[in-house]
């Protein structure tokens, strides 16, 4: 018989087993403004995960990935304000306009890599907003859509309010989290990460890994739909800043802060993020420079980010 | 899959290709028959590499024809004809440094299976990936670092994981680019054991600087030189042949 | 961190009074406010900021004979950010009142909350014509002004008192520039003029050579609506360009705004723009308002500045006419659309059933008074509605201006 190693627990899952029963026993305690915050946090972390899927694990950084996040929420609003639409036909709809939208671009993107991938994400990303911007028949221009209905009573909660919304935003970010961790560790997954690791091997044995990165593409335009749609849900309201290059390079840095191929570290990521805007604004104007530090930091500190700390160093 | 008996594996009919002035390979035929032990051979520059280049399709050949079991290929992509039954390993070891050991044969394994699209049930569920990439492992002596990074284990173990990733296909044509480069001396004789064990029915073609090595392995040896094949036949015939000897085995030309 | 220390200046001030008023048995009234304080909008929302302090400060942080507590917040021009300040302010802080926000687009982005909220908001500067129309909400009036409502005036006025047949508009590309121009289109048209081309700008513009080299040399004017850097760039390349003098140029009152007029030179002179207020108004009221913040703050006041110094005076007026009883949120916000505090550094304003100003509109022209740019004010239009002389009812019919 084996002797029982003694060895600690990971920190990791210290961390993420009080990070789990926080998120699900605090809120009845907290304010509703914490509460606003903490549903920020789970539908950004949505966000983040979905970025992770592309950069962390196929390796491709993308500065455009709020855009579909954006289109699925423009999608939400259009048809539940203009066209008066019912709910699942609007979440379907945001759904389907940023899924879609993933799967057109995806074409054209997935052929390139690296900076590349980069650069041509971010300038689609920058149509996307332009268009938003610009089509004002449809987006309401720079001011947006807003009325957008709330959540809770279009599908029948017994209550509503930041509490129930909350929940709400917890139970599709726990479904996503479940999802993306299964889909990580599936053959699928690990074909990503093996484009990540060394492409042409890849096409050596066997893969056909434009396929695959276009695929982890479309997924990554999935999940960041979801995260769309509920965040359309949460502010009422959608406008062009939502994919901004702003947003998505806030995006970029909560998955690199919070460590990429990890799903979790980008959930940190956006935590860190969310929270550090809302308190340090309070105190300072200058929380961008803050932040700035923060990130510094962690880059000297934690180069792979904060959830890959002490594991070794990826050349 | 398979051709009809008496189809030749592989066939390259003058083969070239040019990088700007260079021929580095240079109007190259050649035939390698099922489960034939087919060795490379040739100085420095030869073309050795860019001919394997041909044959996996890292890209297409400037002029000729490659043919695979009776079928044109010239025009596939390397993931197609890994699909055909190509597979091969690199002059510099070529893995996933950052996966662990098992997750890179479990990968080279899902390669030519339709549920390499399997998205939302973990790979470590799929008993028959699990069991091939156990046995992969054990005969290429691996399963003591199983999950230990592929970038941490020795550089010995990292050339047998290159081997095995390509045999975890099933290949019918297996391309080893200098498997020994760089070995030392018990692992060259571990490494020559397992490249003597390796199922018959394969043809291996064996590209290898180290002459001992390649005449013991190999029944067919082809000389490359600047490009051009200079012979090409058994290895007696080879060996015997008097331009060989003059340009390559006599030493006039570093190896 | 200018707005860091004047943070902190609230605060000691307001620790002050309260430890000095130790009768007062009423907790104080917290007025949540909110303006980009980051970012490239920043020096708007100070002024904005500004105003708002300065007014304060005149009635010593007390109405309604309780004290006054108001917490500043950063939205950073960002919508959403703004939305989730709102949050902040009204769910942690529990603030009885709210006021600011810049940007139409944050505008329209708060008016469901605070609707849904039940919280009455003062918009100071906010100017997308909608909120106040179509899409007006009952708990929030606005002490500003609608973009089209001065255009109006203007267009009438550029035809009838200008003499100008022909004009190329060149404005910035959003609602606030589709507004003013439409505005300043349908009156100008409607007296008989042509909008000959209408050019629109990028906010991120630089150059404005592709622009200028686009306006024909026999047109009579130019109406420009830019804000911030654009106004200056486009000031010092229209003259560049020969256009100065040749072509007359008026425009949007941003255009030469004093957030921009004393970073401009001489090529700004002669530039003709309407708006509600100018910092050159010569009214004791104005006087006044424009020394102290100028001896207070070192600048000339904006309008934005002028904006929640009166927005302020609204809402205290209000505080007191319900004596401090801002619990009762309904009668708050009645009392700020029926209040009508007096002496204003604009002028004379009361607002519609709409809940927008009906307020002067000032012709004005740059010109150089003792060695300052300033905008002096030509030509007054009395008691302006933000539905000029239309039936409101056929104008809220009619779609919103458009590119
Ligand atoms: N992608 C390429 N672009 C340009 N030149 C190339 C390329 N690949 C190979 N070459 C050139 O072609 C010639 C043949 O190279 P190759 O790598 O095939 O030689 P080799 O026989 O494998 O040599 P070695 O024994 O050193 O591995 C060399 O001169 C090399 O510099
Ligand atoms: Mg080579």
């Amino acid at each position: 018989m084996a002797e029982p190693r003694a060895t600690a627990p990971d920190w990791r899952l210290v961390v993420a087993g009080l990070g789990a029963v926080f998120l699900l026993a605090a809120p009845p305690f907290l304010s509703a403004y914490w509460v606003g915050l903490l549903t920020q946090v789970v539908i950004l972390g949505i966000l983040a995960m979905s970025l992770d899927l592309l950069i962390g694990y196929t390796g491709l950084p993308s500065l455009g990935h709020a855009g579909f996040f954006g289109v699925a929420a423009y999608g939400v609003g259009i048809l539940s304000t203009t066209y008066q639409a019912g709910v699942v036909a609007s979440i379907a709809g945001g759904f389907i306009a940023g899924t879609g939208l993933a799967a057109l671009l995806g074409l054209i993107v997935s052929h390139v890599r690296d900076v590349y991938f980069l650069m041509i994400t971010m300038a689609l990303g920058m149509v996307l907003w332009g268009l938003s911007f610009r089509w004002i028949p449809v987006t309401g221009g720079d001011n947006g859509i807003a009325g957008i209905p709330r959540l809770e009573t279009l599908i029948g909660l017994p209550a509503t309010g930041p509490i129930p919304f909350y929940y709400l935003a917890l139970v599709v970010f726990a479904a996503c989290i479940v999802l993306m961790m299964v889909l990580v560790k599936s053959p699928f997954g690990l074909t990503l990460q093996g484009i990540r690791e060394h492409e042409p091997r890849m096409r050596s044995l066997g893969f056909n890994t434009w396929l695959h990165g276009y695929l982890s593409y479309v997924c990554a335009g999935a999940f960041a739909s979801v995260a769309g749609i509920m965040w359309a849900y949460y502010n009422g309201f959608v406008s062009p800043t939502y994919l901004d290059l702003t947003a998505s390079s806030e995006l970029f840095l909560m998955v690199t802060l919070g460590g990429p191929a990890t799903l979790v570290g980008p959930v940190i990521g956006a935590g860190a993020i969310v929270i550090l805007k809302n308190v340090m604004s309070a105190y300072t104007a200058r929380w961008l420079l803050i932040l700035g530090i923060v990130y510094i930091v962690t880059i000297l500190w934690a180069p792979q980010g904060l959830w890959n700390l002490g594991r070794h160093r990826r050349s | 899959m398979s051709g009809s008996p008496g189809t030749p594996c592989l066939q390259l009919e003058r083969v070239s290709r040019h990088f700007g002035g260079l021929k580095a390979v240079d109007d190259v035929t050649l035939t390698v028959e099922p489960g034939a032990r087919h060795a490379v051979i040739g100085p420095n520059g030869a073309g050795k590499t860019t001919l394997f280049n041909i044959i996996s399709g890292e890209f297409p050949p400037s002029s000729g024809a490659i043919t695979l079991d009776g079928r044109n290929v010239t025009k596939l992509k390397p993931h197609q004809r890994a699909a055909l039954g190509v597979a091969r390993t690199f002059q510099i070891t070529r893995l996933f440094p950052e996966l662990s050991v098992i997750d890179n044969v479990l990968l080279a394994c899902a390669a030519l299976d339709r549920r390499k699209f399997t998205m939302f049930r973990p790979l470590s569920s799929h008993g028959d990936f699990m069991e091939r990439a156990g046995r992969l492992l054990d005969q290429f002596e691996l399963s003591n670092v199983r999950d230990e990074r592929a970038r941490h284990i020795s550089y010995g173990a990292q050339r047998r994981l290159d081997v095995a990733l390509a045999l975890a296909g099933h290949p019918r044509l297996l391309l080893l680019d200098e498997p020994m480069a760089g070995l030392s001396t018990p692992e060259r004789v571990a490494m020559r054991g397992l490249l003597e064990q390796l199922d018959p029915s394969i043809a291996v073609l064996l590209i290898e600087h180290d002459m001992d090595v390649a005449f013991s392995f190999a029944a067919r040896v082809t000389v490359l030189h600047q490009g051009k094949v200079l012979a090409d036949g058994s290895r007696d015939e080879v060996s015997a042949n008097e331009l060989v000897q003059q340009a390559y085995l006599g030493g006039s030309v570093n190896s | 961190m200018n707005a860091v220390r004047a943070l902190l200046l609230v605060v000691a001030v307001a620790a002050t009074f309260i430890s000095a008023q130790t009768n007062d048995t009423r907790p104080p009234i917290k007025i949540g406010f909110m303006v980009p304080l980051s970012g490239g909008n920043a020096q708007n929302g100070r002024d904005i900021l500004n105003g708002f302090l300065m007014y304060l400060d005149e009635i010593g942080y007390r109405a309604g004979g309780r004290q006054i507590e108001l917490i500043v917040e950063d939205d950073e021009a960002i919508p959403a950010v703004g939305l989730t300040k709102a949050r902040k302010l009204v769910e942690r802080d529990e603030v009885h009142v709210m006021a600011g926000a810049l940007l139409s687009s944050t505008g329209y982005a708060l008016a469901p909350y605070i609707t849904s909220m039940k919280i009455p908001m003062v918009y100071p500067v906010v100017s997308a014509d909608d909120l106040t129309q179509r899409r007006r909400s009952e708990w929030i009036v606005r002490t500003g002004w609608s973009g089209s409502q001065p255009n109006h005036a203007f267009g009438e006025y550029a035809y009838q008192k200008l003499g100008i047949r022909s004009v190329v508009t060149i404005a910035l590309d959003y609602a606030f520039g589709w507004e003013s121009v439409g505005g300043f289109e349908r009156t100008f048209a409607a007296a008989g003029g042509r909008i000959r081309q209408k050019l629109w700008v990028p906010l991120s513009a630089h150059d404005f050579a592709p622009y200028l080299a686009q306006i024909p040399r026999d047109v009579d004017a130019v109406y420009a609506l830019l804000l911030g850097r654009t106004a200056l760039q486009f000031m010092r390349q229209y003259e560049e360009f020969g256009l100065k003098g040749r072509v007359t140029l008026i425009g949007g009152g941003t255009t030469t705004d004093e957030h921009v007029l004393p970073f401009m030179g001489d090529e700004a002179i002669g530039t003709v723009t309407a708006l509600h207020y100018s910092a050159a108004l010569d009214t004791p009221a104005n006087k006044a308002f424009a020394a102290t913040y100028r001896a207070r703050f070192k600048k000339i006041p904006s309008y934005y500045s002028e904006s929640m110094y009166t927005g302020g005076k609204w809402l205290i007026a209000a505080i007191n006419a319900i004596d401090g009883r801002v619990e009762d949120r309904a009668a708050l916000v009645e009392a700020l659309r029926r209040v009508r505090p007096s002496d204003l550094p604009r002028g004379p304003m009361e607002l519609d059933a709409y809940g927008n100003p009906i307020e002067n509109v000032y012709i004005r022209r740059v010109e150089r008074v003792n060695g300052e740019l300033q905008n002096t004010v030509i030509d007054t239009f009395p008691r302006v509605s933000q539905f000029w002389t239309f039936d409101p009812d056929r104008y809220l019919s009619e779609p919103l201006y458009e590119r």
